[in-house]
């Protein structure tokens, strides 16, 4: 009797600390989501009155569907996050391994490989304009000085790659973080073991050290491809989604038709297509994540 | 190694810069803008989103790891949460605010960004709060306290280190983003991030001043996570880890 009081009072309190965040996340994020679901069936647009009530069914989704300017941001948003990955880990791999040998002023290494990871996007994307002017750029300036041809580096070919350079470059501290936590944690006693059995050290790598970092790297590339695919500042400010449509990400393609046409309709509908897209590509972590959380207990 | 040669991009602009007068740049960016306007708007939008965060996640990480471990529903929703993209609630976000009148307030970013990183901090914080023993909240319940007051006067004084990873994430979020700044505000709330695009529209490009005002927008959260780096990496290992 007393005890089920308890446990009834136990998952009363549970609420309670619980309503303030589900209060806040239902409103900022459950509400617009609705209501943007909503909206996707009208043929709204911001500046015609009235537009709002005119219900089109599927409309919009089969317009965006259809269109070459979605599949294009789709394809931009992919290859960018994939490579920027692929880059970021590589890179971030050897650097970690770099850095968790012993050596003088390591911590000082450290504190500067943190600083583009917090370094403010948007002043990322100006700087990197600087950095890849044609004329008087730094990147040209010291290919000249090697005695190397400078070359456009925003324009059709190049943008994407140069979007792409500019991520890795913040995002390999990232992965260095995360994979320098996972070789702390990695125990000393097998790779001292395998050493006295005459292991090379990149069999010990391949053997020991890779499979034990495997869950640390998929952990991160899965929070940076989520974060990647949502990427705006950098990019927006870097080149603007262009020349043409060659660095327009989801997000700035949504974001365009947004705020400089006004079609809601057709903008709502893009971005539900858009969590469905991120949804799926993150339901392993999703799901991984949610099954460690129930699995274990305190 | 590329990286380290453009590690520091305000470095770089500096050697090239060298015969410019340097004080130039901030004089534009104070005496001949707002600038300092934004950065106030910043730190206005910043702290308090960072405290509100914490009111809010640190209790239900609390309820997530010691009163009702499986709850399902929560914990789902905020990973579901997490994942969304910002520009897929951003228009009805828009439309709101515009109806209610609530565009470029201050009031209306602290709002959006505490829900947006609210997902991330009861995570985190669940983590740190799960280190405490359950014996801890079981022998004070004996002892008759409230559950706020285990909450308050017990778990929380215990999981400080993890409110201080927790508030350097929060911070600096909310002090770099940029989608949101630049669509719910114009004039009166916009943040620092958005002055710098005001630099290269207005006469042209103005590196002088977009140097300095870069400078003044990442120093803060540079040194914040420089100084803050033995709880920024454990609260990104822990976050990244443990999910």
């Amino acid at each position: 009797m007393t005890a089920s009081a308890s446990a009834r009072r136990q998952r009363r309190n549970a609420l309670l600390f619980l309503a303030p965040a589900a209060g806040v996340l239902a409103l900022i994020y459950l509400g617009p989501m609705l209501f943007a679901f909503h909206a996707s069936f009208t043929a709204w647009i911001f500046t015609s009155p009235g537009s709002q009530d005119i219900y089109v069914g599927l409309e919009n989704y089969s317009d965006v569907l259809i269109s070459p300017e979605l599949w294009s941001a789709v394809r931009v948003t992919l290859i960018y996050a994939f490579v920027s990955i692929c880059c970021g880990l590589t890179l971030g791999t050897i650097f970690a391994l770099l850095l968790d040998t012993q050596f003088y002023a390591r911590s000082f290494f450290r504190s500067i490989m943190i600083i583009p990871m917090v370094i403010t996007p948007s002043v990322i994307g100006i700087f990197w304009k600087l950095l890849y002017e044609e004329d008087s750029g730094v990147f040209n300036t010291a290919l000249r000085g090697l005695g190397l041809p400078g070359f456009s580096w925003l324009d059709l070919a190049m943008a994407l790659p140069s979007i792409i350079l500019m991520d890795v470059w913040q995002t390999t501290p990232f992965f260095m973080l995360v994979i320098l936590a996972g070789l702390q944690a990695l125990d000393r006693n097998t790779i001292d073991a395998a050493k006295v059995d005459g292991a090379t050290s990149l069999q010990l790598f391949r053997y020991i050290t890779l499979p034990h970092l495997v869950p640390y790297m998929l952990i991160a590339t899965s929070f940076r491809a989520i974060a990647a695919m949502g990427d705006f500042d950098k990019i927006w400010l870097l080149t603007g989604g262009g020349p043409g449509d060659r660095t327009t990400t989801i997000t700035i393609f949504a974001y365009k038709t947004g705020f400089s046409a006004f079609d809601i309709g057709r903008t709502t509908a893009i971005a539900c297509i858009f969590v469905v897209i991120v949804l799926v590509a993150s339901s392993p972590l999703l799901l991984r994540l949610f099954r460690s959380a129930l699995e274990d207990r305190g | 190694m590329v990286l380290t040669a453009f590690r520091q991009p305000v470095d770089t602009l500096a050697m090239r810069f060298v015969f410019a007068p340097t004080l130039d740049g901030f004089r534009t960016i104070f005496v001949d803008s707002n600038f300092q306007l934004y950065l106030q708007n910043s730190l206005l939008t910043a702290i308090p989103t960072t405290l509100a965060v914490l009111l809010l996640a640190a209790p239900a990480a609390y309820s997530l790891a010691h009163l009702n471990k499986r709850s399902r529903l929560f914990l789902g929703s905020v990973l579901v949460a997490r994942m969304v993209p910002g520009i897929a609630i951003l228009i009805p976000l828009y439309l709101a605010a515009s109806r209610a009148g609530l565009l470029d307030r201050r009031l209306t970013l602290i709002v959006v960004y505490c829900a947006f990183n609210l997902p991330f901090a009861v995570w985190l914080l669940r983590g740190f709060f799960r280190e405490i023993p359950n014996e801890l909240r079981e022998a004070a319940i004996v002892d008759g306290c409230s559950e706020f007051q285990v909450f308050w006067k017990i778990m929380v004084p215990l999981v400080g280190g993890g409110l201080v990873a927790t508030s350097v994430f929060v911070f600096i979020g909310a002090w770099n983003e940029f989608l949101f700044a630049l669509a719910l505000t114009q004039s009166n709330a916009a943040t620092a991030p958005l002055a710098v695009i005001g630099f290269r529209n207005e006469y042209g490009v103005q590196w002088g001043a977009i140097g300095a005002a870069a400078v003044m927008i990442s120093t803060p959260v540079v040194a914040f996570a420089v100084v803050m780096q033995k709880y920024l990496v454990r609260g990104l290992t822990m976050g990244a880890v443990k999910g």
